[in-house]
């Protein structure tokens, strides 16, 4: 072996504690990264093999930009294009299913979660389509009714044989079916296809007369002609149309993505604390072997072999701490994808697969682990190497920086500080998210020196409760004398604190919040709810026959129903929901933020609409505006009369229009979501049966009381909260491996002192107090600042939140006093293992030490 | 009467065949207000004979009292009281805490017996005065000479008013001019206050200011000499030539 990895090798084995929680700071940061990067991943996954047809012979997809049905006779403006070799239109409609539809079983998992109801024209989709229809069965044929073919996979979840019945969700109630033939088992999982003529989807799904994707088969494989081709199609549909890839479900795609970037701050905060961890533990490896290395220089070793030797010890922990976080980061996420199915079943009817991982996600995983325990290396690795062979001959002794650094760092801190209050006072949202993170950078710059002060009163106060007779004071000064180390390390506590305390906030404002919102939009006495609530465009809703016979019910008061239709303004998807003006105010309502409840009535005339926030986020209009909505019969100018939000559509861009105007303009009358209150004096009792007989037609939708609905949502809010909490203090977890570290670094640089405190009477009990007032002072260094910072963070976060949803800022006690918890926690927790250390030295060997 | 008994004092590290004997069944007695120094070439066990006076280490056989007190059998806590007022340390290298002031550093045992800091310090602050420290009471060790810094570690021997004052090589960090000083100062400390003293050294010239020399050779005590102030450090010279490396 050669004689750097041979020393590092040895180094690192000498000290086996530190670098066991050097490591596992890597090894965690890793976790983190790796697993968070499984999971999203996973989850798109299953939502594209839930949405995402297989592949087949077509070669250009045809749909509206919209997203919405469009009239058959559409496919006929391609006719007659050369390069063409088959056309076939459908209208395919995404169907979610109730829990246990298909196997009616409610101990089994459901393996059918959604089925595609895919209404083609027999003939034409044979031409694009090889159908491999198992004998005997046939394929379906033109004029067929209730016919469908399905694949083995799904007869035999239904549990069926050819030609027996299957039950589908359709529109006008559950539609049967008669299974005419069976196609082979699909090799890839996700949405089983049900296969029906066009008109009896059309019937099915209420949209006659309508389809909504047209699949074209080209002649040639020659990339020009193609293109040619794509070319006259586009010119002959107008810019109305998408030609190229299905563009269905990117209002879940958007949410995924912003989990996955709150996601990857975590992980890259998470590796910030590995960082400082790191470095820490390298600059007093250095500080410690100064004259193991200044002999080594004396020796004839040159500087680049010092640097080398620093840095191969850096590359051995990373490379350790990667493939161990590798492991570990695996099992963390299969872990979280199964306690998350539970909770995302209640709103998505999804099953998650195994966890994917990606070769290249290994790689960079891997790379940033040993990235960044080398980066963290490098400077002290290069003051290692600027070590002379003088330094061999010096006694060594514990060093302490006596410099006062209220230097350019602590001035630029302080600038950082003020600009961030600035830009608190200023309002503005933009400059309040900078202001956050220069909030938390200024804070590490002034922290050198801000430390003494702080020290010195978290000290008086330790001295008089804890730490009497000399101890808190020794404490105290030992806890000073290396102000970078301790910056460092309160740095990471204050990150991992701040994280608490600034989702604390959150959490405190959002619950109030939600509360007060979920009794306004969702407080009717019944609702009927689709299986996947606000991604509308998957779920099967129900025609007017469904409302008419609960009107019929005596004892009914209102009804209000939401419909939907998928629009799109300058490329941005927007979601239409159609509202009946009159009746929806009664039911439930909207919260306000511009404009009032007469913008109701204004939607009744004319076409007029009210945007939520993040439509306004998205896009750059303001109430009175006029903009131009792609619909199915080319665009339609709409004007916005008020910014209001529900609960269920906070988050997707979205407009609330008349159901006559989505009618006219969409062609959509279907109900997706119904609200429905009794008569003054009715009871739920009285009326609860007969309503439970009419929806049980209409499978695809849950039918619950209103108030139990809002326990079921704060329940599940509360449940997500705890959820929070428990990841966050899990985010907290390496600021408790850096004050270990610091502490089991500071207690090995004073053996000498311990072991003389000791031969001058000190007992163990002191040793420990001494050590464990260290740890509670650094602790609570960490802990202040964590909680500053985390107050910032949290109020940026309710301001961002605060353009969905009017909410106000409240003082988060609880995050808080779990920051102070857990701060102090953290700190006592981390004394454990140094104090019992530093306790045990044997006084004649302590003194002895160098 | 004597401070300090040893009986079959030995002291073994390791064991079997490895096993090292540094101390093999040493008797000595130092009455109380005398300045002994010991001195033999390295490894002759000398340290290890004050480790088991101040009673920092434990024997492997024997005993060692203290003023009557059987100390071999003492829990570390007891132990610990003991040294904290009894029995004082000087030690090569100081070791002084870099982050407390010289009268801090002096105050240590005090304070960690519980007086009062205000206290304490006075105290403190006598002791170091009467060295000639009293200007430089508030310097931290990184900011005195290292005489001046041994000066700050004897008044910490010092201010618990102990019996007894244990002292490792005291000079051999020191020039000799510093050297000279602390000897003497060592020499005043019995004389002038009346405490014990026990140093090892080997150097001659300090071993001088010493009343008696005891000798030890592979653990075991060769010889010991009675000084008289005349003549002292070539009479020690001879001796040391006599019993060899």
């Amino acid at each position: 072996m050669n004689l750097q990895l041979t020393l590092a090798w040895r180094y690192l084995n000498g000290r086996r504690l530190r670098t066991f929680l050097t490591t596992l700071a890597v090894v965690f940061g890793v976790m983190l990264i790796f697993g968070m990067n499984i999971i999203l991943p996973t989850m798109l996954e299953a939502f594209q093999a839930n949405i995402m047809a297989a592949g087949n012979l077509v070669d250009v997809t045809v749909t509206h930009k919209s997203g919405s049905g469009f009239p058959m006779a559409v496919a006929h403006e391609l006719d007659g294009i050369a390069g063409i070799r088959a056309a076939s239109a459908s209208l395919e409609r995404t169907v979610n299913l109730p829990a246990d539809f298909v196997d009616g079983n409610p101990s089994k998992p459901d393996g059918i979660t959604a089925l595609g109801l895919i209404g083609v024209d027999p003939e034409a989709a044979q031409s694009l389509h090889a159908y491999l229809v198992q004998v005997p069965g046939r394929f379906l044929q033109q004029g067929d009714t209730n016919a469908a073919v399905i694949s083995q996979t799904l007869a035999d979840a239904y549990g069926v044989k050819l030609g027996a019945m299957i039950k589908v969700p359709s529109v006008s109630g559950t539609e049967t079916l008669t299974v005419v033939g069976i196609l082979p088992p699909r090799t890839l999982p996700g949405n089983e296809e049900v296969l029906v003529t066009l008109s009896q989807a059309q019937t099915m799904t209420g949209q006659s007369g309508q389809i909504n994707t047209i699949e074209v088969a080209l002649t040639t494989t020659d990339e020009t002609l193609r293109n040619q081709t794509v070319t006259s199609i586009e010119s002959a549909l107008g810019n109305e149309y998408q030609v190229g890839a299905l563009q269905s479900g990117s209002e879940m795609f958007a949410s995924i993505k912003m989990g996955q970037a709150a996601f990857n701050m975590f992980g890259v905060l998470a590796l910030f604390m590995g960082g400082f961890i790191i470095f820490n533990t390298f600059r007093t490896v250095v500080a410690e072997r100064r004259r193991d290395i200044g002999m080594l220089r004396a020796l004839g070793a040159k500087r680049g072999t010092i640097t080398g030797m620093i840095l191969v010890e850096g590359l051995l922990q990373g490379l350790i701490g990667s493939g161990v976080g590798l492991l570990l980061g695996y099992l963390f996420a299969a872990g979280i994808v199964r306690l998350m199915q539970q909770p995302l079943s209640a709103f998505i009817r999804l099953t998650l697969g195994r966890p994917v991982v990606s070769p290249t996600l290994v790689i960079n995983s891997i790379l940033i682990g040993v990235g960044i325990t080398v980066l963290a290396g490098l400077i002290p690795a290069s003051t290692a190497s600027k070590i002379t062979p003088m330094d061999a001959l010096r006694p060594s002794v514990a060093e302490v920086e006596y410099k006062r650094r209220a230097g350019a760092g602590f001035i630029a801190g302080l600038v950082m500080i003020g600009l961030a209050l600035l830009a608190l006072a200023s309002g503005n949202m933009s400059l309040i998210s900078v202001g956050g993170l220069l909030f938390l950078l200024g804070l590490i710059l002034v922290a050198p020196v801000l430390l003494r002060p702080i020290v010195f009163v978290f000290g008086r106060l330790t001295a008089l409760v804890y730490a009497r007779q000399g101890t808190g004071d020794l404490a105290q000064g030992n806890l000073t004398r290396q102000p970078s180390r301790v910056t460092i390390t309160a740095s990471a506590t204050m990150i991992g604190l701040a994280i608490v305390v600034a989702l604390g906030g959150m959490s405190t404002s959002l619950n109030g919040m939600m509360s007060r919102v979920l009794h306004k939009s969702l407080g009717s006495d019944y609702l009927f709810i689709p299986p996947s609530v606000s991604i509308w465009n998957s779920d099967m809703g129900a025609g007017s026959g469904f409302t008419d016979r609960l009107k019929a019910i005596p004892g009914i008061g209102d009804i209000s129903t939401l419909r939907f239709a998928a629009s799109t303004f300058n490329g941005q998807a927007i979601s239409l929901l159609g509202i009946n003006p009159v009746t929806y105010p009664k039911v439930g309502g909207l919260d306000f933020k511009q404009g009032d409840e007469s913008a109701y009535t204004a939607l009744a005339n004319g076409r007029n609409m009210i945007v939520n926030g993040a439509f306004l986020m998205s896009i750059p209009v303001k109430v009175g505006d006029s903009i131009e909505l792609a619909t199915p019969n080319g665009p339609q100018t709409y004007t916005i009369v008020a910014n209001a939000s529900d609960l269920l559509n906070a988050k997707v861009v979205t407009a609330f229009i008349s159901q006559a105007n989505l009618a006219a303009d969409f062609g959509r009358t279907d109900d997706l979501f119904i609200q429905m209150n009794l008569k003054p004096g009715v009871t739920l009792d009285s009326v609860d049966a007969q309503i439970k007989a009419v929806a049980a037609d209409y499978p695809q939708f849950t039918v619950i009381a209103g108030k139990a609905y809002i326990d079921q949502m704060m329940q599940l809010l509360s449940a997500v909260f705890i959820g929070m909490y428990f990841m966050l203090a899990f985010l907290a977890f390496p600021s408790l491996i850096a004050m270990l570290n610091t502490l089991a670094i500071n207690v090995l640089e004073r053996t000498r002192e311990i072991g003389m405190i000791r031969a001058v009477g000190g007992t163990r009990k002191q040793i420990r107090r001494m050590v464990v007032a260290e740890a509670l002072l650094l602790a609570s260094v960490g802990t202040a600042f964590g909680i500053f910072s985390g107050m910032y963070l949290g109020y940026v976060i309710v301001k961002a939140l605060g353009v969905l949803f009017p909410m106000e800022y409240s003082f988060p006690l609880a995050g808080v006093l779990a920051g102070i918890a857990i701060g102090l926690l953290f700190g006592a927790l981390a004394a454990v293992i140094p104090a019992r250390q530093a306790a045990r030295l044997q006084v004649v060997e302590a003194l002895r030490y160098e | 009467m004597s401070l300090i008994q040893t009986e079959n004092l030995t002291k073994t590290y390791g064991s079997g065949e490895t096993a090292v004997t540094a101390l093999d069944h040493v008797g000595i007695q130092v009455k109380e207000g005398e300045f002994v120094a010991v001195m033999g070439p390295s490894g002759c066990g000398k340290s290890t004979l004050l480790h088991l006076l101040g009673g920092l280490d434990r024997p492997s056989e024997g005993g060692v009292s203290i003023d009557g007190t059987a100390i071999a059998d003492m829990k570390d806590d007891d132990l610990t009281k003991l040294r904290r007022k009894r029995i004082g340390f000087v030690f090569q290298f100081y070791n002084l805490i870099p982050v407390l002031t010289a009268v801090e550093n002096a105050a240590l045992p005090v304070t960690l017996d519980g007086v009062k800091p205000a206290e304490a310090k006075n105290r403190a602050a006598e002791w170091l005065t009467r060295f000639g420290l009293g200007d430089r009471l508030a310097s931290r060790p990184d900011q005195l000479s290292g005489g001046q810094q041994q000066r700050v570690a004897v008044a910490r021997a010092l201010v618990s008013e102990p019996a007894l004052i244990l002292a490792d090589e005291p000079t051999g960090n020191l020039d000799t001019r510093s050297g000279d000083e602390i000897a003497s100062l060592l020499r005043q400390v019995t004389k002038e206050y009346g405490r014990t003293v026990v140093m090892v050294t080997h150097d001659p010239r300090i071993a001088a200011y010493a009343d008696r020399i005891i000798f030890l050779k592979d653990g075991k005590v060769v010889d010991e000499t009675q000084l008289d102030r005349k003549g002292a450090a070539e009479k020690i010279a001879n001796k040391i030539k006599e019993i060899g490396d």
